[in-house]
């Protein structure tokens, strides 16, 4: 699966130096071993996964019936599961206070290892976050509950693509959470112009030295697949894969390219005058920039049909012991001032339709220059998105970027 | 009480003393080593993708392992173990080189001041491992100090580039990360030599230049052995410094490649595979540590 913007590690040097001397080294591994020495003998349901395209929509298989409507909503403490750093926490204590509940909020680094936790069938977490790429895994795998609609009259707030995603076609399992895309962050100081091919900047000789993409083999892969004009970034061709690994192989003797996952620092501090990087990031970059330098030294770039864009999902978990609670909250984060100030912290945007551009404009939470960084519901549309493979053209995938990565 | 009985009892007893230690280390080596084996010779989960471990050793499937071995051997593989080795030696030859003389300074010169100096050394590690790194990186940045003193005494002309896939910063981070991790261990047993054999090689008129090659060195090669030891097996599964100073695919080590199979991929099996394969490449370098200390602990005899 795709690594999402907030699989980030911990050298996130601001956050770090802000939350002091807690990081624990060496840990880092350890979860997916122990995801695996926990996890169950081989899941019955061995039959393919649906694989879930924006032209080939999926309607998921109903584990379970979902709850009964209007219930009252249980009380206790309400378990969320996310990234770290990816809801305001101001805002989970807004949604305690109105419910009269607790809210905790336990935290993943990776899909990979929430999923592992998960099927440990120990935690009894209520709400849960999915990328589309793994949804259909957790749904047939039995981790998700069905939600009732009745709960959520917030969800028409949303996209009305999104409403009915291809991936999760009637929203069964999830309402949509966050929008972004995948582009290039730039020095606008020092890029005087973008190339016809706006990728191609990244291996301008002019920039070696400065030259970053992410840390992450689908995005990286999937960019230069674009650049060669193959817009099925979800392609398993030998052949295609290939030739787009070449081309990251010469980023390193043209560029010295460097690989990290930081470019909201790494283009605010100047260390990258390119950086492929998610939108999220070039807006949050406007906090990490050193003191008295203006937002105008900022650019992102991303083409205007065919940009990689994801998304992501909020979901009830099926061991949630608090369900109704879990539904409610689910309403609660497509409400429109909470999505506002949620994204006021987050710095992703929600896939909400009053988030157009010029409404996060007007509210100053976007710079003019940044306004591409913006994802617009016909962007969605427009873009292509990196989803489930199988697991032959996972390794092919993983091999390739383990090939460039080897130098 | 009879004798007998109360030896019999102390014969008991020593070994007890070593149960602890003996849990401890099948608790948190054998068992962990047996479940990275059984995930590298395991199976995949057709649904999750997942590891599903082998426990049983007459079921395990060898593909991954003989993939990973045939690629450490011909393939983008190779690279990275060559990489790696020459890396480690030349981490190791700064800490001889740098540790040495320093180990030697405090336990034979400095007098009353060693405690003071050992506590010096070991200063920065009150520090945590991150903000140490992250601080080279901002020494080191194309307008960092570093590079505007080499500007400043026209030893550079333009800025180097350190930090974007330098072997030279990765050798050097990975110097400065264990470097008190050798200087400790050789402190002790450079300590520990008589002094009196010291005097009585120099009152034979061997010299104290003599009296080094031919006294001190060879009496300090078991420490010499045990802090090389102590030093180089963590470097080699070190990622984290590489991914800090470099970041770079020319400068990509081992503990880099498990990382990402085993973290950022599916393929499980092959990060596991890499475990083993580099676990085994250091049970021979144990192997040899064994033997050539036993051999400096006869000829001291």
């Amino acid at each position: 699966m795709t690594m999402h913007p907030r699989e980030r590690p911990a050298y996130d040097r601001r956050r770090f130096l802000r939350n002091s001397l807690l990081v624990s080294l060496g840990g880092v591994a350890a979860p997916s071993l122990l995801g695996a020495c926990g996890s169950p003998t081989v899941s019955s349901s061995s039959t393919a996964l649906p694989m879930a395209r924006p032209g080939s929509p999926v309607e998921l298989p109903l584990k379970g019936e979902p709850i009964a409507d209007g219930l009252q909503p249980e009380s206790g403490t309400l378990k969320v599961f996310n990234y770290s750093d990816y809801v305001a926490p101001g805002l989970m204590k807004a949604f305690g206070k109105q419910y009269g509940v607790d809210v905790q909020v336990t935290t993943f680094t990776t899909m990979d290892e929430a999923v592992a936790k998960l099927r440990t069938g120990q935690s009894d977490f209520d709400v849960f976050f999915p990328t589309p790429d793994i949804l259909a895994k957790v749904a047939v795998g039995g981790l998700l509950q069905p939600v009732n609609h009745s709960y959520l009259p917030n969800l028409g707030n949303a996209w009305t693509q999104l409403q009915n995603p291809f991936y999760d076609r009637g929203a069964r399992y999830t309402v949509p959470y966050n929008v972004y895309s995948t582009g290039i962050g730039y020095r606008a100081d020092e890029v005087q112009s973008l190339p016809p091919n706006g990728y191609d900047i990244l291996w301008d000789p002019k920039y070696a030295g400065q030259v970053h993409i992410l840390d992450d083999g689908r995005e990286a892969i999937g960019m230069s697949l674009l650049r060669n004009g193959v817009t099925d970034v979800n392609t398993e061709d030998q052949d295609k894969i290939r030739a787009a690994g070449d081309q990251l192989d010469k980023l390193v003797p043209l560029v010295h390219v460097k690989v990290d996952i930081n470019g909201y620092t790494e283009v605010a501090e100047n260390r990258a005058t390119v950086h492929q990087c998610w939108s999220g990031d070039m807006i949050s970059a406007q906090y990490y920039l050193p003191k008295g330098v203006s937002t105008d030294v900022l650019g992102y770039w991303r083409p205007d049909t065919n940009a990689a864009i994801g998304n992501d999902t909020i979901a009830v978990a099926a061991a949630a012991q608090h369900p109704v609670l879990a539904h409610h909250f689910l309403n609660f984060m497509l409400d429109n001032d909470n999505a506002l100030r949620n994204f006021g912290w987050v710095g992703y945007q929600p896939a909400l339709s009053r988030f157009t551009p010029d409404f996060l404009l007007a509210k100053q939470y976007v710079p003019a220059n940044l306004k591409s960084a913006v994802v617009t519901m016909a962007d969605y549309d427009a873009g292509v998105q990196l989803l489930q493979l199988s697991s032959t053209g996972r390794v092919l995938w993983d091999d390739t970027w383990a090939t460039f990565k080897s130098g | 009480m009879g004798r007998a009985s109360g030896d019999r009892r102390a014969e008991r007893l020593w070994p007890a003393l070593a149960l602890p230690g003996t849990g401890w280390l099948v608790l948190l080596f054998v068992v962990p080593f047996y479940a990275i084996a059984a995930v590298a010779f395991g199976v995949i989960d057709p649904l999750f993708g997942s590891p599903i471990p082998v426990w049983n050793p007459l079921q395990w499937q060898f593909g991954s392992f003989t993939e990973v071995v045939q690629r450490a051997l011909t393939g983008d593989l190779q690279p990275v173990f060559v990489r790696t080795f020459g890396y480690v030696a030349a981490a190791l030859a700064i800490c001889i080189l740098v540790g040495y003389p320093v180990a030697y300074y405090i336990a034979r010169l400095a007098g009353r001041r060693r405690g003071l100096l050992l506590l010096l050394i070991l200063a920065p590690w009150w520090i945590n491992y991150l903000t140490r790194m992250l601080a080279w990186i901002n020494l080191l940045e194309p307008d960092g100090y570093v590079n505007r003193f080499l500007q400043a005494v026209h030893l550079v002309a333009r800025p180097v580039d350190w930090l974007s896939g330098n072997p030279y910063t990765v050798v050097i981070a990975l110097a400065y990360g264990y470097l008190p991790f050798f200087i400790v261990p050789l402190y002790a047993t450079l300590d520990r030599i008589d002094g009196q054999l010291l005097e009585a090689s120099r009152d034979l008129g061997i010299g104290t230049r003599g009296t080094f090659w031919h006294v001190t060195l060879p009496l300090s090669r078991q420490g010499l052995l045990t802090a090389s030891a102590i030093t180089v097996l963590p470097m080699f599964g070190d990622y984290y410094t590489n991914t800090l100073v470099s970041g770079s695919p020319t400068t990509t080590m081992v503990g880099n490649q498990i990382e990402f199979y085993l973290l950022a991929s599916q393929q499980k099996a092959v990060g596991a595979s890499l475990v083993l394969l580099l676990s085994l490449l250091l049970m021979a370098l144990m192997a040899y540590y064994l033997v050539a200390t036993q051999r400096a602990s006869r000829e001291l005899a």
